[in-house]
């Protein structure tokens, strides 16, 4: 048992929050959620379990990647995202799976529709999170999206943060 | 049906709907070659029909036993190493009445059975259980018959496996031509070889399957559409450039481009984004492969990155890392698109996973890159609806003349040209026997 307890709706307000700066573009508010170091996956549809530094992903990126994937999408020219998708984030199931000294694990369900040219894709998958608990709040330590979808929709890619 | 504008007194149709002119220097291709159900079903049938096709590399499949399912050109296919070790490739449907005979993406098996009516074939294709088998007449000869269809070849280069579902083509080593030397140059990175992972990236793009090979063989939008990854690396110490990349057309629709200075690539050439130790890790496997393959053979394996475009569906980017690539088409507006890492056999883990992070920050759907270049394909299939049988027909066609000229007069294409874009074209318009460009 760590320093204190969380509790599943303070996992919750993190994640709600989360998506909703997701879902306002914010993307730099969201960037601070990440602690240094900290890593963000997503994985493939075959997704076997194993760790993502052997084998092939969506994305696999450490706290470099993920500041430069954040540049990238608030530049005119990630032109995957410019006009930007409007996105409207589900997240349920929440369950705090186990908490270590200083961070937890966590378990949600999401469902998110993308926008973009008339169209719409869905994305349904799980967030498996690992989170640093301080006395200030949450933080990522490793931001894991599993799409559960068997392949992607036809014109589903992964432009923004899934 | 609308017709053809003449633009040119001396332009010449490969094709109706394919255009060179070697006076003006132009060359066009008329956008219903990317619309037109009756040219998608051509493409179908005389091209996934008639020449080797991508399938997979046999270390997906690396024991007795194992199987993916795949569809290739629209038919389901079973991919399996029989219990003998040898490499099979079925029709994955019951010969009785057409079932679906294995449902699973993948798995291990002596044994296939349909579930409708319990028939039970074995991984080497025999027909081993048909239950009620004393209402046949002559069992024995009835089981010959109703083996397992074998798709009619199957032949395999550095372990990529190819297949054919016409029994008469020319051995696959003919059909790879030059493309054989540049998938050796690219198998021989590794001392104990290389091998596909896990991790398949499965997506589909509202495009042509021949806007995923044009965007593969175009350095001319490398700049453009990817300023954010060319800024990306450059923040990271690292300066792309277009200077000494060229095209080169293979033959039979292969392509190539060999891209000096574009990229680091992993084991091979340093980049900053790489860290220090990789650089030690590089000095090292630099003198490996010296040894290994002579200096003049390791240098061309390993000094500039390539992508090379085996017609019809299978890109091989050996850049930053390896992606094996292979295009499915689903309907005119409609692509399937498969993607593995291919990696070093036993590689330290931090190589294998310094080269996924880094691969993935690149290609695929998730990357810093490949959206944008979906976003092209995409934007270019809606953008074409436009000019579709427009009042002047002269409107509906796509430019590809960039570096004619030097083409002309025998100098070596540029990346940032668009000759290898123009040498498929041209194998393409051999194959497909268009009418009129309409709609």
């Amino acid at each position: 048992m760590g320093r204190r307890t969380v509790t599943r709706a303070e996992v919750e307000d993190f994640l709600y929050q989360e998506a909703r700066l997701l879902d306002e573009w914010r993307l730099d508010d969201w960037q601070a959620l990440f602690e240094d170091g900290a890593r963000m996956e997503v994985t493939t549809t075959d997704w076997g379990g194993w760790e993502l530094s052997s084998a092939g992903a969506f994305m696999a990126d450490d706290h470099d990647l993920i500041k430069a994937r954040v540049k990238r999408l608030k530049s005119r020219k990630a032109h995957a995202e410019y006009p930007r998708s409007r996105t409207h984030r589900l997240i349920s199931n929440v369950i705090v799976l186990e908490q270590g000294d200083d961070t937890v694990s966590i378990a949600a369900n999401f469902v998110i529709h993308r926008f973009r040219d008339e169209q719409t894709y869905t994305y349904v998958g799980r967030y498996a999170h690992v989170l640093v608990v301080d006395d200030e709040g949450l933080r990522f330590r490793l931001r894991r999206s599993i799409p559960v979808n068997e392949v992607m929709d036809p014109g589903a890619r992964l432009s923004f943060i899934l | 049906m609308t017709h053809l504008t003449e633009t040119s007194s001396t332009g010449t149709s490969l094709n109706p709907l394919v255009r060179e002119d070697w006076d003006a220097l132009t060359f066009r291709v008329h956008r219903s070659a990317y619309r037109s159900p009756a040219v998608f079903q051509q493409e179908i049938s005389r091209i996934w029909g008639h020449t080797w096709l991508y399938l997979g590399h046999e270390t997906e499949i690396p024991n007795p036993g194992d199987f993916k399912t795949r569809t290739l050109g629209g038919r389901p296919l079973i991919f399996c190493r029989d219990s003998d070790g040898e490499i099979r490739v079925f029709f994955n449907s019951c010969t009785h009445r057409g079932t679906i005979l294995c449902r699973f993406k993948e798995g291990n098996t002596k044994h296939f059975q349909c579930f409708y009516h319990a028939w039970v074939f074995s991984n080497n294709g025999d027909l081993a259980a048909l239950p009620g088998d004393e209402a046949y007449t002559d069992v024995p000869e009835f089981r010959e018959s109703m083996r397992l269809r074998s798709v009619p070849r199957v032949q395999s280069h550095e372990g990529f496996v190819f297949i054919s579902f016409d029994p008469d083509v020319p051995d696959l080593m003919t059909h790879l031509g030059r493309a054989a030397h540049y998938m050796s140059l690219t198998a021989s990175i590794g001392p104990k070889g290389m091998h596909t992972v896990p991790g398949v990236q499965l997506y589909s793009i509202k495009g042509n399957w021949k806007l995923g090979v044009e965007n593969a063989m175009d350095g001319y939008h490398f700049a453009p559409t990817h300023n954010t990854f060319v800024g990306y690396l450059r923040e990271t110490g690292f300066a792309v450039t277009d200077d000494d990349q060229y095209a080169y057309d293979l033959g039979g629709g292969h392509g190539l481009l060999i891209l000096t200075g574009h990229n680091g690539r992993i084991g091979m050439v340093w980049e900053p984004r790489f860290g220090e130790k990789e650089k030690e890790r590089i000095a090292a496997k630099r003198r490996e492969m010296a040894e290994r393959l002579g200096p003049e053979r390791a240098a061309e394996v390993a000094d500039a990155s390539r992508i090379l475009y085996v017609f019809p569906n299978l890109l091989l980017f050996d850049l930053e890392a390896l992606t094996i690539r292979q295009l499915e088409p689903v309907a005119p507006d409609r692509t399937d698109v498969r993607a593995w890492q291919f990696v070093e056999r036993d590689e330290p883990a931090e190589a294998r996973e310094l080269r996924i992070k880094t691969m993935v920050s690149f290609v695929g759907p998730g990357g810093l890159a490949t959206p944008d270049d979906i976003e092209a394909y995409e934007a270019v299939q809606r953008g074409i609806e436009a000019t579709a049988d427009a009042a002047d027909p002269g409107i509906d066609w796509s430019d590809m003349s960039r570096g004619m000229a030097d083409e002309k007069a025998g100098r070596q294409g540029r990346s940032i040209d668009e000759g290898a874009m123009r040498s498929f074209w041209r194998h393409w318009a051999s194959l497909i026997d268009a009418e009129e460009p309409g709609r």
